[in-house]
């Protein structure tokens, strides 16, 4: 009885350099599954860059064109263009970037593509923060967590970049969130992104044990929680304005506290802070509920 | 050899010197980002995808960066890709331009010569260009409008021999928005010359391979050591693509130009533009039978120290024109001229002068003073700086 | 395996940093410091099963519609599925993991489904060596009945000898036929005599041959009398009152007993429960008199709840001090109670209130206060002849191939607990007539660590009664059979706890890539694993275990 329907096909080979447990290796194993042996993959500086393994090796069965931290978008375009002006319209080409990459300094380049309507899938795996120079804070990293620099005396006092929000600003024909505890919903949306022309973009929360402090064997079920917790939840936007939620379809969520506790990051949090959490995650909540009512 | 298939006339003014070159070299796939003064050159490259007479996909990138990251795409992927480009746009490019380079992509840019800012400025000099002397992009700095059009040309053949970037740089206004009358090549001639495009490794799902990944210090220093090597071969490229050059086109540059400076007493040294004012009054002074010659530096990167050395060999004397400034030290081609010339017997004085920046004009009369002060002095000094009101 | 690339000269090198090789070279099961082995564990069900059936794997099969399969694979544990599906105590179901996310599995009734599914199949019967050793079975209740197919199975010539008419113990004798229809068990009985079981009936050791003579004629004996002494109340006029047992006994075996309208059972056990209920249904107004309260009451609690359903009532917190007759009634004189100190039971101490007399009419009075093994015939006949000593090690004259069990070893206890002892001592029995030593028992872990976000909330599928007018009027079963649909749907919900059902889990999830899979099997590749427990965590069923890398 399988619970899931997952491709068989590996593109992503083991000995890669991932961490015990990394949420962005498994991602990248599902975006492969989905996408296929017929896919470019630009990979932008990021823990992808060491995961994918150094020269003269790589991990991964498609072609990979490491670049520049704050390029992917650009540099996919620039593949993109050179593969179509050669004929080749089929091969996808994926970017694939933390958050620093797509949140923070690539945030440019990723909307001149978006703004064209590059033919590019863009998935971004979120670990909220820069974890591959050593746990620093991203625009992605949530609202009072700890970082590197955010200690945990000043930890992070904004709350995490709307990515979402801004990438549907850009009325791209596709935006989705998806989680590595959801397999068949992230496959599906990398396999509905391919099958659409233009700039998709998919925002995925992608664990990291050792930034977020918790124990390897969690990075599924903190994803999983996320969800349960509305903190992430997994929604699709077609063409910036139809809204639809996957996940999670219960009338009530589990408190955020459920997910929080989990986690070293957040070990510091007094009651008041936990509840501040919990009210800004029930607010965007409320605020996504209302953009599927209205798209609906 | 004599063409057979002879090209077209045209005026046409720098920038445009450069887009016929591009649309000649049938770039597929460009990137660019306005400013002044190279916005010219896309924009009749635009114009040329429009109408077709290019097929070639542009992509109007929201920045420099941006296009020369586009650009790195495109070529991994096997296109031949341009861009161009000017001043604080190429140093919004610098990390990328190291990235091209590192990764052996033979992207060819022009780079129109515009001084920094602060304070704003549009008119040219060499500081934007010389500021990337040592990214690894081959440089060449281009005199007239028809050398301009066949550097593009070239630049693809070497740098795809030699799997090297390539930018060639032509002065604001001075040449980009001058017009003069070039012979527009035949396209059938110029394919001959540069086939397409065809690397050993690309971004292929049939050989997938990565690019670019992390190399440990056992291996990293090999691979700057062939980019190196690289250059070196450059030299002779540069050469050979300039001597096939002018068997079918009937044109040829060289790496260095001397210029009446066999039996020179004292050689100026230019780049750029200077180089034609510095040509007339060097015929005015020949007339009047001074012993003064030209050697004008046409590729920068890879620096062709020994064909320098040579030219340089029997001068008495050596003036070099910088159109930019090394600050703390000095104009850089006059850098560039004493260490190549500085492990040799019976080396020249080298005299190091600072005109021109900002786009103040080089008049003949400018350079008539700067050959009479070397004349004049028997010390050779580091830095003279030309006209500035002290 | 892959061997890293050394490059000896720039000349071997590429232009630029292209990839040469995979990373296969790069042997990451080094990180491990934890190893995830596929290492199936004992679900809680199967190891509060006493026969130990494997429940995961038969749920399994009825969610497939596998019923046969099923059936066959409860017969390898027991031999009677489809008795045990009707009067166990499923103390698998009180185990199962299930009932920590919604309700336990609905296990009796799968088990009674499936026995009825299949009702009219038969064990397909082997080929194999008869062996020479013949063996003698003392009592033909769970226990007796339970030994003889497991040595039967095994070609041990069995002979089993009963004192009742039929063969069945308890089943047949105690336990009503409205809770257990006579053909499910004859059948269950048929198919052992199938084996090659002889059942001598009508035979009752110590009275038509004696133990020793059976010792005698036969290698190995086992002693499964049962416990059917009744205990005494031991007060005055205690003769007036009939001992529940015997009325139930005759009741089964199909007398006429007239017990009047109003009946008083003294009890609060199972016993006192089918006593009642039976003195229903032949048109009597039962009330249960028990010393302490409902919640002391050690009948189970689905006993007392039917019970009340039916309309038995009940007086709590009265005990008899005394019966008599008068005037052709009887008359039980009680005395009020009030719970004091916990016992060594747990439950609370009844405490006479004194001066709290209290009198009770009846036309009946059945006394149902627990009973006990009746064992004269052994120690007379055994213990005193030919000085052999028993030795009751674990229960079972071993040394003598004289075997004790069942309720006759421990007092009364319940069915699946004598199917148990029946099991065991066939084992016994085999390793003593092979003169080897008694298996240990593995000890096997069970799997307790589901992991709930795999499973939806289902309710468990309830059992359907009969309604209780009809019921009360005559002897018929109660309880209905499930649909198939129900049955599968039900069986569906089982977890599988332990017990790998190929559902890919860790396969998906590995963020390494280091695990195969096969035909539905899985092999973790130790090459890379690096041990990060995500597998072990993501299985929802506890099938895979972290276990400390050597170092
Ligand atoms: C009324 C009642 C209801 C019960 N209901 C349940 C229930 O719903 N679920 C449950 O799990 N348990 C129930 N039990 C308990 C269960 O029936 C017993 O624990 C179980 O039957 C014991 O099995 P056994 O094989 O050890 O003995 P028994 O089933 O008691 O069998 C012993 C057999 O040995 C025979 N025998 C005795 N002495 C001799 C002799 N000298 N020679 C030859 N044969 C002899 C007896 O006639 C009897 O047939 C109930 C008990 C009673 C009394
Ligand atoms: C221009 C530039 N600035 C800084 C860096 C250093 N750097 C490399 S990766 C990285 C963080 C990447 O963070 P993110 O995109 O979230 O990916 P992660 O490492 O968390 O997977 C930084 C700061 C860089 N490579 N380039
Ligand atoms: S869920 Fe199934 S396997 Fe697990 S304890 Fe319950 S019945 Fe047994
Ligand atoms: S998930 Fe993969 S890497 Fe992690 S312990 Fe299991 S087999 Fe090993
Ligand atoms: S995760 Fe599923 S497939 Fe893997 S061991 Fe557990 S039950 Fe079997
Ligand atoms: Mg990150």
């Amino acid at each position: 009885m399988k619970n899931f329907t997952l491709p068989s096909e590996e593109l992503m080979g083991s000995g890669h350099l991932g961490c015990q447990g990394c949420g962005g290796a498994l991602a990248m194993r599902y975006a492969l599954k989905a996408a296929g042996d017929n896919t470019i993959v630009v990979i932008p500086a990021c823990c992808w860059t060491i995961i994918a393994g150094p020269f003269p090796y790589t991990s991964l069965k498609v072609p990979v064109l490491h670049t520049a931290f704050e390029t992917a978008a650009v540099a996919a375009s620039g593949v993109r263009a050179a593969l179509d002006i050669q004929g080749n319209t089929e091969t996808t080409v994926l970017a694939w970037a933390g958050d620093g990459g797509t949140f923070d300094i690539g945030l440019q380049s990723l909307s001149g593509a978006a703004e064209r309507n590059e033919n590019i899938i863009y998935i971004c795996y979120d670990n909220e923060a820069y974890m591959n120079t050593g746990i620093q804070r991203s625009g992605a990293t949530p609202y009072l967590a700890w970082t590197t620099t955010t200690p945990e005396k000043t930890p992070k006092a904004e709350p995490k970049k709307d990515i979402m929000a801004i990438m549907i600003a850009h009325r791209i024909p596709y935006a989705a969130t998806a989680t590595i505890a959801h397999p068949d919903d992230f496959i599906r949306k990398v396999q509905k992104a391919k099958s659409i022309y233009g700039t998709k973009f998919l925002h995925v929360l992608a664990p990291c044990p050792p930034g977020w402090k918790a124990p390897s064997e969690w990075a599924v079920k903190l994803s999983r929680l996320a969800v349960q917790t509305r903190v992430f939840p997994l929604y699709e936007v077609e063409d910036g304005e139809r809204y639809i939620l996957n996940e999670p379809k219960e009338d009530r969520a589990l408190p955020v506290s459920e997910y929080l506790k989990l986690q070293g990051r957040f070990s510091h949090l007094t009651e008041k802070d936990i509840q501040a959490i919990q009210d800004l995650i029930d607010k965007r909540w409320q605020r996504l509920m209302r953009q599927v009512r209205e798209s609906s | 050899m004599t063409p057979t298939l002879t090209g077209t006339k045209k005026v046409v003014t720098g920038n445009h010197a450069v887009s016929y070159g591009a649309m000649l070299a049938r770039v597929q796939v460009i990137s660019a980002y306005p400013i002044t003064p190279q916005t010219q050159i896309v924009e009749l490259l635009s114009e040329m995808c429009a109408n077709g007479t290019l097929r070639a996909k542009f992509i109007k990138v929201e920045s420099e960066h941006s296009a020369m990251a586009a650009l790195i795409g495109a070529a991994s992927a096997g296109a031949r890709a341009f861009t161009a480009t000017s001043a604080h746009g190429l140093a919004l490019m610098h990390e990328m331009l190291h990235w091209a380079a590192g990764a052996r992509l033979p992207i060819v840019m022009a780079d129109v010569n515009r001084a920094m800012g602060p304070p704003w400025s549009v008119w040219t000099d060499q500081n934007d260009s010389l500021s990337q002397r040592d990214v690894g992009w081959m440089q060449v700095y281009c005199e007239s409008n028809q050398e301009v059009l066949d550097t593009v040309i070239q630049a693809y053949k070497v740098a795809e021999k030699v799997l090297m970037p390539a930018m060639l740089v032509l002065d604001a206004f001075v040449l980009s928005h001058t017009a003069e009358q070039i012979e527009i090549p035949n396209q059938t001639l110029v394919d001959q010359y540069l086939p397409p495009y065809q690397p050993v490794y690309k971004l292929d799902v049939n050989d997938p391979r990565s690019f670019g990944a992390l190399a440990p210090p056992d291996v990293y220093m090999e691979l700057r050591y062939k980019m190196h090597q690289a250059m070196e071969e450059a030299l002779t490229e540069w050469a050979k693509a300039d001597e096939e050059y002018y068997e079918l086109f009937g044109r040829r540059y060289g790496l260095i130009e001397p210029y009446r400076a066999d039996d020179a007493d004292l050689i100026l040294v230019t780049s750029g533009t200077v180089t034609s004012t510095a040509r007339e009054v060097i015929d005015e002074l020949r007339a009047e039978g001074r012993r003064v010659g030209l050697l004008k530096i046409r590729v920068l990167r890879p620096f062709p120290a020994q064909l320098v050395r040579e030219a340089l060999a029997d001068a008495q004397k050596v003036a070099v024109i910088d159109r930019n400034i090394s600050f703390g030290m000095g104009g850089i081609f006059a850098q560039e001229i004493k260490s190549a010339l500085y492990n040799t017997h019976d080396r020249p004085p080298i005299f190091g002068f600072v005109a021109g920046l900002g786009g103040r004009d080089i008049t003949p009369k400018v350079i008539q003073e700067i050959i009479e002060y070397t004349e004049s002095h028997d010390e050779p000094e580091d830095l003279i700086w030309v006209g500035v009101k002290r | 395996m892959k061997k890293p690339i050394v490059f000896t000269s720039e000349r071997e090198m590429p232009p630029m940093a292209v990839s040469l090789a995979d990373m296969g070279h790069n042997r990451t099961g080094s990180w491990r410091y934890l190893r995830p082995v596929y290492r199936e564990k004992i679900a809680p069900c199967k190891n509060a099963c006493p026969v130990g059936n494997d429940i995961p794997r038969i749920l399994s099969l009825v969610s497939e519609g596998r019923y046969e399969d099923a059936w066959r694979l409860f017969r390898e544990t027991s031999p009677l599925p489809g008795v045990c599906g009707r009067v166990c105590y499923h103390p698998c179901e009180s185990f199962c993991n299930r009932k920590n996310f919604d309700e336990a599995l609905s296990i009796a009734s799968l088990e009674r489904f499936v026995a009825d599914a299949c009702f009219d199949l038969e064990d397909r019967i082997p080929e194999r060596p008869k062996r020479s050793e013949k063996i003698a079975i003392v009592g033909s209740g769970p226990a007796g009945l339970t030994c003889a197919y497991f040595l039967a199975k095994d070609g041990y010539a069995v002979t089993v000898f009963e004192a009742a008419s039929q063969p069945g113990g308890m089943l047949r004798l105690g336990i009503p036929p409205y809770r257990l229809p006579r053909e499910v068990l004859d059948r269950e009985i048929e198919l052992i005599a199938r084996w090659g079981v002889e059942f001598r009936t009508n035979t009752k050791i110590g009275q038509d041959i004696s133990i020793e003579k059976l010792w005698e004629q036969h290698d190995a004996v086992f002693i499964a009398t049962g416990a059917h002494r009744g205990r005494a109340l031991n007060i005055p006029g205690e003769e007036l009152a009939i001992q529940g047992l015997e009325f139930l006994k005759a009741v089964n075996v199909g007398k006429t007993i007239a017990l009047g309208k109003q009946v008083l059972i003294i009890g609060g056990g199972n016993t006192a429960m089918d006593c009642a209920r039976t003195a229903l249904r032949l048109g009597a107004q039962p009330v249960v008199v028990y010393r302490r309260t409902r919640d002391e009451m050690p009948a189970i609690a689905e006993e007392i709840e039917e019970a009340e359903h039916e309309g038995v009532q009940f007086e709590f917190l009265a005990a008899p001090v005394a019966l008599r007759r008068l005037n052709g009634k009887l008359e039980v004189q009680c005395i009020r109670m009030q719970l004091g100190e916990p016992d060594a039971s747990g439950r609370r101490r009844p405490v006479p209130i004194p001066g709290s007399d209290f009198i009770m009419r009846a036309d009946a009075v059945l006394k149902a206060v627990g009973e006990e093994p009746e064992l004269s015939f052994l120690s007379e006949h055994v213990e005193t002849s030919e000085g052999i000593v028993i030795e009751r090690a674990h229960g079972i004259l071993e040394r003598a191939g004289i075997f004790i069990g069942g309720d006759a070893q421990t007092g009364p206890s319940t069915v699946a607990q004598a199917m148990r002892s029946g099991k065991e001592t066939a084992q016994a029995i085999k390793s003593f007539l092979r003169g080897e030593r008694k298996p240990k028992p593995k000890k096997l872990e069970e799997a307790l660590r589901v992991n709930f976000s795999y499973f939806v909330h289902q309710p468990r599928v309830p059992m359907p009664h009969m309604p209780v007018a009809e019921r009360i009027t005559n002897f018929s079963e109660t309880k209905r059979a499930i649909s198939s649909e129900r049955a599968r749907a039900e069986a569906q919900r089982c977890f599988s706890c332990g017990v790998c059902n190929s559902c890919d889990n860790c396969w998906v999830f590995c963020p390494d890539a280091a695990i195969t899979r096969i035909d539905g099997t899985y092999e973790v590749n130790y090459d890379f694993c690096k041990g990060c427990g995500v597998c072990a965590e993501e299985c929802p069923r506890n099938v895979i275990s972290l276990v400390e890398e050597e170092l």
